[in-house]
């Protein structure tokens, strides 16, 4: 590659940029957690003028991260990512290729002490266990024999150095990955009460509806409490139809998301409905009982045509005594309204005088009626996250490469390592010589240990 | 209960621990090192097994969780955390200098879960949203990530202990020269600082999948997450002044103390921001 050192390109492949760009970074991320984003910077409106709000927000600042300033951060970012690598590239392809020489003057040069010691040896001998030594750590191992001295050589690691290439490629993929989610991604929310079915669903942003091409039922919500009172699970049982056929069906729990058709549910939240039913027993003087299921504004004739009766109101628990239904009832004469609780028996005990002072709380006042409360099934809503994010695929690998990436990094570098062996006297003179790039203190303590096992190995052959 | 008895009284050793690395620092005897180490073990020790404990409780209270579900488990997880790392530094180094400087942030954590006003150290059940196996591998490498930082950040502290002593070694105190030389001190600062941020990007990552199916989507820029995210930025920033523009020593000793200023706030300073993260209503 021909080193093209213009303006733009040094600009770009300068590491200070980087650090500039990754600190901009930092600072936006930081304003982002300061100032309220998206549907919070709605309060904020409140305490400022109009004039300046609609400035601010001309400025995107209530939705930093996806704003204008934030994707031209990120495509500085990329930018700087690429061309920084594509300028080391040659040098790290260099040093990958460069195969060391076992003659090596220069490795030499600054040896210290502790690198070097002299053994009653022959050259010949001291050579073959050193090169034991070498080809049993190391790879690419080479040998020079001359008169006097042996020179040895090998290296490892030498992948190591494309460590920080998967790390800086995974981050372009990583950017990449989000800008898809971002522009091809949706977020929404429905909220499904039991029993009902829907088809369409609540973008989060811009407070649009998006029609699914599919609908969605939720046949039954389920809540289990803990003795504290705080929830320990909430399900809902989904169905999923397709052209009123049903497709799919399964149960949705929290950590547990349902995919369907490219989009993924999950269960996010859960409420009371309204318009539980309420299980009602009509007692008449004369004996007869009759049990209904009612609901909230149903209407019903009596069983023997004295009038109408409709359920104006279920609640689940009205001044803390306990399920109650309000009704009205209608005939000919009259219109009388009135409550009916299913702790009736425990509210007269605890004061029995409360039919006398107040009427409306009397189940029995449209003659000659009875009402009975005999229980309130609950009826509850989930609220589900609905969301599709094309993008999740690709970030999810760049996560990987990223990990994988600073592993090598961190566990592995590139050496060289050069022994020589020299004759002097009666004795060999035997230093060894390493070279690397990132891990000083790593190859000191690898010399250290190649001295240790020489002489060990030199005294157990005498 | 029985775990928080003995998760008191570890509080304790840590304190100890911490006085005998100070004597041995300034008395410059090894039997205090030794003893010091010997303490921070047992305080090891007895934290892991107060752990098991309350994680075997809470199977008892029908919960069955590991203890890693609220505040107080955290503070005392991070605590282990920097003891287990620390430890297994001084046996790799063989150096009892550093302790001095490191196991009163283990204790201060401890105490700090232990008296706190507002700290609940019940057993609490899990919400549906914990419940997820991602839980543990988030918290595992996230806190492992805060040890090693939390180290780096010691050191940083240690090195400018070093250099307000001045270069002058021979008429300065033992305990002065008990401390790493000033190149150890920034080697090992970097190699905390490289580890932590592989156990910050793990945790982000078991996060952002965790996220991905709790909530239905691996990012959020929830405070939290923006912090983590700034954090790994800064010593992202660190890693390459590093090697790319050569910065050590000083430099690189105040990165350190800014990178864990911005690992307290995101574990502990999010709290006071307003967060849109209202998962349950
Ligand atoms: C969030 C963004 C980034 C992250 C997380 C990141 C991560 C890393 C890591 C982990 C290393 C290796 C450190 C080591 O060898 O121990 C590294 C090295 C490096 N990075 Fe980045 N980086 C980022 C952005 C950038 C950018 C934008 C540039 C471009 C200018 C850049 C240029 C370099 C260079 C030149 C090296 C040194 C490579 C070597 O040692 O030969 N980085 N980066």
């Amino acid at each position: 590659m021909s080193k093209n050192k213009s303006g733009i390109w040094s600009f770009f492949s300068s590491v200070r940029l980087a650090i500039v760009l990754l600190s901009l970074l930092a600072f936006f991320a930081l304003i982002g957690t300061l100032v309220p984003q998206r549907e919070a910077a709605g309060e904020l409106a409140a305490h400022l003028s109009p004039g300046l709000f609609s400035f601010l927000q001309k400025l995107q600042i209530f939705d930093l991260y996806h704003s204008v300033w934030f994707f031209l951060l990120m495509a500085l970012l990329a930018v700087s990512i690429i061309i920084c690598s594509l300028d080391r590239l040659p040098m790290v392809w260099r040093r990958f290729r460069m195969r060391p020489e076992p003659q090596n003057e220069n490795a030499f040069k600054d040896l210290t002490e502790e690198s070097a010691f002299l053994s009653k040896s022959d050259v010949s001998k001291a050579a073959d266990i050193a090169a034991l030594l070498l080809k049993k750590k190391y790879r690419n191992f080479a040998r020079a024999d001359e008169a006097d001295s042996v020179f040895l050589c090998a290296q490892k690691g030498r992948f190591s150095s494309f460590g920080v290439y998967i790390v800086h490629l995974s981050l372009l993929i990583l950017i990449a990955g989000a800008l898809i989610g971002s522009v091809f991604g949706i977020e929404a929310y429905v909220n499904i009460t039991e029993g009902e079915t829907v088809s369409v669903v609540n973008l989060r942003n811009g407070k649009q509806a998006l029609p699914l091409r599919f609908s969605v039922r939720c046949d039954k919500f389920t809540v289990e409490f803990y003795k504290t009172g705080a929830p320990k699970t909430f399900q809902s049982d989904l169905t999923f139809l397709k052209d009123n056929k049903v497709a799919h069906s399964g149960k949705l729990l929290v950590n547990h998301p349902i995919e369907f058709e490219g989009f993924r549910f999950y269960q996010s939240s859960y409420g009371a409905a309204p318009g539980g039913k309420a299980t009602l027993a009509l007692l008449r003087s004369d004996g007869r009982r009759d049990v209904i299921n009612v609901g909230q504004g149903y209407a019903f004739d009596l069983p023997g045509k004295e009038g109408t009766f409709q359920v104006l109101r279920v609640e689940e628990n009205l001044m803390k005594m306990g399920p109650a239904i309000k009704v009205a009832v209608q005939s000919k004469k009259e219109e009388v309204t009135f409550w009916v609780f299913q702790q009736i028996d425990e509210i007269k005990q605890a004061n029995p005088e409360i039919i006398q002072q107040t009427p409306v709380f009397n189940p029995g006042l449209f003659r000659p009626y009875t009402f009975v409360l005999l229980g309130l099934e609950e009826k509850y809503y989930t609220g589900l996250q609905v969301s599709r994010d094309p993008g999740t695929p690709v970030v999810a690998t760049a996560a990987l490469l990223l990990i994988g990436g600073l592993l090598i990094i961190l566990f592995s570098y590139a050496r060289q390592i050069w022994i020589r062996i020299d004759r002097e006297k009666d004795q060999v003179h035997i230093r060894v010589a390493g070279r690397s790039y990132k891990n000083q203190a790593g190859l000191q303590k690898e010399v250290r240990y190649l001295i240790a096992e020489l002489k060990d190995n030199l005294g157990n052959f005498k | 209960m029985i775990n928080t008895t003995i998760l008191s009284w570890v509080t304790f050793v840590y304190f100890a621990a911490f006085v005998f690395y100070l004597f041995r620092m300034i008395l410059g005897r090894e039997f205090w090192g030794k003893l010091a180490t010997g303490t921070a073990l047992a305080g090891l020790v007895a934290q892991s097994a107060a752990l098991i404990i309350r994680w075997i409780a809470s199977y008892d209270l029908g919960m069955g969780h590991a203890p890693l579900s609220n505040f107080y488990e955290s503070l005392v997880f991070f605590a282990w955390t920097i003891v287990l790392l620390y430890l297994l530094m001084e046996w790799r180094l063989k150096n009892r200098s550093i302790g001095v400087f490191v196991v009163p942030v283990a204790f201060l954590i401890m105490a700090y879960a232990s008296i706190a006003p507002g700290i609940n150290q019940k057993i609490e059940p899990l919400i549906p949203a914990l419940q997820s196996n991602w839980l543990i591998s988030h918290v595992l490498t996230c806190f492992m990530g805060y040890a090693a930082f939390t180290v780096a950040f010691a050191l940083g502290i240690m090195f400018f202990v070093k250099k307000a002593a001045g270069t002058n070694s021979s008429k300065s105190s033992v305990f002065i020269r008990l401390l790493p030389s000033e190149h150890q001190m920034d080697e090992l600062m970097y190699s905390c600082a490289a580890l932590g941020f592989i156990f910050l990007t793990l945790g982000i990552v078991t996060g952002s999948v965790w996220a991905h199916y709790a909530w239905g989507a691996y990012w959020q820029w929830d405070p939290k997450e923006t912090w983590s995210l700034i954090t790994w930025l800064v010593y992202a920033m660190m890693l390459h002044t590093r090697l790319v523009r050569g910065w050590r020593g000083k430099r690189m000793a105040i990165m350190a103390i800014v990178g864990f200023a911005c690992v307290l706030f995101t574990y502990l300073g999010v709290n006071f921001l307003p967060s849109l993260h209202s998962y349950m209503a």
